[in-house]
């Protein structure tokens, strides 16, 4: 247990001393986008993995808190000159709000019904968003004004403090998903994922830790939000509430592994290294092309592997263990 | 004013025939089989694609090319469900709902690449006519498309009730175990059901080509449209289906012509909402109890 | 000897049909008391009904003088009072340890308590060997074990047992009965419903009978056994009438 214990730290320094090095030993511009692009997906998987793969409410909505931070920013900052990593913060509380009723809503319903509900929900309000001409500029959006360097106001002239940005999000993220995973709370979750009706029998308030852990789901992915405008310097409805949001969120989850620490992560390395593979082989002139391979390896993982990349890894890491002291 | 709550009226029972054909499949699926196809829409665009090339490449007229759409939809739907569907069913929600879910996915995309995201449309000799009675207006091929989706819902409503496979889906969609105890092979049962709601979304399509546009997206409406309507009429119920499709149609027509041309969508999920507030039992809330 | 559960005039309808009516009965403390019937009597529906998670329509039930009518299944055990399904409900992808852990936590929230807490209801229950053992993997026995562990974690009063012995061969049987014993003599109340009467007859102190969602008799073993009203419920029912050994 000690060697395992230490190796781990040793495992997560390496990594942490990697990650940090990457942006400047890669220093390509493309490179750096895509490496953006994975530690945010990561993150917004990680955000869903916690209701949706811990507790398996399994949400197609979650584009809904993704545009609500990203409003909530662009719009303290656009209209009344506020920093977004205050209205980042705003954001994130604004989602939390904004779940409490739409959670009361969706989790009446069970299975395939709450899913149904859930993208219902994110669809109102990017009607409605398209509908707010006054403050939110409707259908057409508006863009970011770009202020230079400006860190205070989340605006860096080097892609690679964008990089360092959205990896800490991905940092606090897992982390939370760490704590919450050795408590009491991650049992409480993975019960009512496994049988709702068993988990209150045994004392499981297991409306309260729905609501408890949407809330959480839905503040970490606002944070997405503000930060994806904030770094394409720009916002419209169909950008903050794209159905892609939702669907890769939780895509990258249960490809990588749903209700395990690190699934979304590898499940957005791989997703979106293949997309990066697809673009520049075919260039980015045939349409529907990324979704069309994510739904092919959706579907494999659903029907040869449940368990995600994760669970395959075990499998083949308990296998190759248990034939080591056979040989010896 | 009258008139045009009237004219609002008929526009949207018309056009509500055809989420009947769609939530009917819908429901059929859900009680037989027992999972949400979140892939139904795509199969209402793959009938309109059928139909559109049946059209432009042989000038087959898209009424007719129901007799192709619905065949092949009906034999796809054996297939998914023989080599696809059979393998998630059990307790557990996730991979059902992502196959199908994945499955939506990947048939739009396809979609996308091998058509374009262009909308395609067939003129047939009908397609503009109408009829005039007082002040009301109304399009032939809409009225085509309201009564042979009538006509469909008809035919399986008769197929469910009086043949011994009919009999055996409404056993099955009421208790698993007494269809086992008919002595029906429930996989049967369930790859006819689920052809039977293919066909019927390619039924959809086709009827819809004479008057509307095929594109990649085009599914996406009416299979929300259809989720609505299961979820207002009782889950698994074909005349609670037909019924709330229906009234999804008009509602939405009304919303168009009172509060505005992009409000469509809003009053459906609006309705759908309230829905979920007031009326959440027995709608898929307890399931499995 | 205090009153542990007190059920007065418990009554449901789904629908037409008049699940459980106007049901009462009383259980002391350290008592074990039997709920039997003919299938669709109302037996488990009653256990719902007692444990939150379906509401009565009319009706009381006092546990150590609280009215938990109203109250969610979770109050319910949080004020002593924890269940088993009549279908087991494990925590399929958790350990057996895991899967008690979850009971434990209701008292304390702290993992190392709660470990502890859980590997001494695994223990009594005779799981120890399992505990590392996905709960999907169990045998049936050993999945009803489970439920009995993860209900004790929550450190109840009361045990509301739900056929835990269905399914069972005779000498899986006699082990489960030889652990309702056990969980009596360590001083909890329990109410159990069950078909076999070789087992009821040996856990029982006292019967209520219910049929078609009525009480139609209570008393000692014995008087049940001769009831004669008892006997004609059982009569064209699916199920064995009392005295038959193997149910």
């Amino acid at each position: 247990m000690q060697t395992s214990g230490t190796l781990k730290w040793l495992g997560l320094a390496i990594g942490a001393v990697v990650m940090l090095a990457l942006p400047q030993l890669v220093t390509s511009s493309f490179a750096i986008d895509i490496f953006i692009r994975i530690l945010l997906f990561s993150f917004i998987g990680v955000a869903w993995n916690l209701m949706g793969g811990y507790a398996k409410q399994l949400s197609l909505g979650h584009a809904a808190y993704f545009g609500l931070g990203a409003y909530t920013s662009t719009i303290m900052q656009v209209n009344y000159g506020i920093s977004p990593w205050i209205g980042m913060i705003a954001g994130g509380v604004v989602a939390m709000l904004a779940s409490l009723p739409i959670g009361w809503l969706c989790f009446r319903l069970r299975g395939p019904y709450f899913t149904i509900a859930t993208i219902a929900t994110a669809q109102v309000l990017m009607l409605i968003f398209l509908k707010f001409r006054d403050f939110a500029w409707g259908a057409e959006g508006t863009t970011i004004p770009n202020l230079g360097s400006a860190p205070l106001m989340m605006q860096f002239e080097e892609k690679s403090s964008y990089y360092y940005v959205v990896l800490g999000l991905l940092a606090v993220g897992l982390w939370i998903t760490h704590r919450i995973e050795k408590s009491w709370m991650g049992y409480y979750l993975v019960a009512i994922g496994e049988d709702e009706d068993a988990a209150e029998a045994v004392g499981v308030n297991a409306p309260k830790i729905k609501r408890d852990i949407y809330m959480i789901s839905a503040f970490l992915t606002a944070l997405a939000g503000t930060f994806y405008t904030q770094y394409i310097y720009f916002i419209d409805p169909a950008t903050a509430f794209s159905f892609n949001v939702s669907i890769e969120a939780a895509l990258v989850s249960i490809v990588g592994g749903i209700g395990t620490l690190w699934g979304p992560v590898i499940g957005t390395v791989l997703l979106e290294t293949t997309s990066a593979l697809l673009q520049s082989w075919l260039g980015s002139s045939v349409g529907g092309i990324q979704l069309t391979v994510y739904s092919l390896i959706l579907m494999a993982v659903i029907l040869w592997r449940p368990t995600g990349l994760i669970g395959f890894a075990t499998d083949v890491y308990h296998r190759t263990l248990r034939r080591k002291p056979a040989r010896a | 004013m009258w008139e045009t709550l009237a004219q609002a009226v008929i526009n949207g029972l018309l056009i509500g025939g055809i989420y009947a054909l769609v939530s009917i499949g819908v429901t059929l699926i859900f009680g037989v089989v027992k999972i949400v196809n979140f892939a139904q829409g795509e199969f209402v665009m793959i009938g309109m694609y059928i139909s559109f090339f049946l059209a432009t490449q042989f000038g087959i007229d898209p009424l007719v090319s129901l007799v192709v759409s619905m065949p092949v939809l009906f034999l796809a739907g054996v297939l998914i469900q023989h080599f696809l569907i059979r393998r998630v069913l059990g307790p557990n929600d996730m991979p059902q709902i992502f196959l199908t879910f994945a499955l939506s996915l990947l048939l739009l995309n396809l979609s996308l690449m091998l058509f374009s995201a262009n909308y395609r449309t067939v003129h047939t000799f009908y397609s503009d006519e109408a009829w005039h009675i007082g002040g009301l207006y109304i399009p032939v091929a809409k009225l085509i498309a309201f009564a042979v989706a009538m006509a469909l819902s008809g035919l399986l409503w008769v197929f469910l009730h009086t043949t011994d496979l009919g009999r055996a889906m409404r056993a099955a969609s009421q208790n698993r175990d007494v269809a086992m105890l008919m002595g029906i092979n429930p996989n049967r049962v369930f790859a006819v059901a689920f052809g039977t709601a293919l066909a019927l979304a390619g039924a959809a399509g086709s009827l819809l080509m004479p008057f509307y546009s095929a594109y990649p997206f085009v599914g996406q409406v009416f299979v929300l449209m259809a989720f609505v309507a299961v979820v207002m009429g009782t889950l698994g119920n074909v005349m609670g289906a037909l019924v709330a499709s229906l009234m999804m149609g008009i509602a939405e027509s009304l919303g168009i012509q009172f509060v505005g041309a992009d409000s469509g969508l809003i009053v459906v999920f609006g309705l759908l909402l309230l829905t979920l507030a007031f009326r959440p039992s027995g709608l898929g809330a307890r399931r499995g109890r | 000897m205090a009153e542990a559960l007190v059920i007065k005039g418990l009554s449901k309808r789904f629908g037409g049909l008049r699940a459980v009516q106007d049901v009462s009965f009383t259980v002391q403390e350290n008592e074990t008391v039997a709920l039997i019937g003919p299938n669709g009597a109302g037996k488990t529906t009653s256990f719902h009904l007692i444990t939150g998670f379906h509401r009565p329509d009319s009706g009381s039930v006092l546990a150590f003088g609280h009215e938990v009518v109203g109250l969610k299944p979770h109050d319910v055990c949080a004020l002593g009072m924890a269940r088993t399904f009549q279908v087991a409900k494990p925590f399929g992808a958790m350990t057996v340890l895991a899967n008690v852990m979850t009971g434990a936590f209701l008292r304390d929230r702290h993992i190392a308590a709660a470990r502890s807490k859980a590997r001494e209801a695994i223990e009594f229950v005779g799981l120890g060997a399992r505990e590392q053992t996905p709960a999907k993997d169990l045998t049936t026995i050993d999945q009803r074990r489970l439920e009995m562990a993860r209900a004790l974690a929550t450190q109840p009063r009361i045990l509301l047992l739900d056929e835990v012995m269905a399914g069972l061969n005779p000498a899986e049987i006699d082990q489960a009965v030889a652990l309702v014993k056990k969980l009596s003599a360590s001083g909890l109340t329990i109410v159990i419903v069950e078909h076999v009467m070789r087992a009821i007859m040996a856990v029982a102190r006292h019967i209520v009978v219910l049929d078609h969602g009525q009480k139609i008799a209570e008393g000692a073993p014995k008087e049940i056994v001769e009831n004669p009203e008892v006997i004609r419920a059982y009569l064209g029912s699916y199920v064995h009438p009392p005295g038959d050994a193997h149910a």
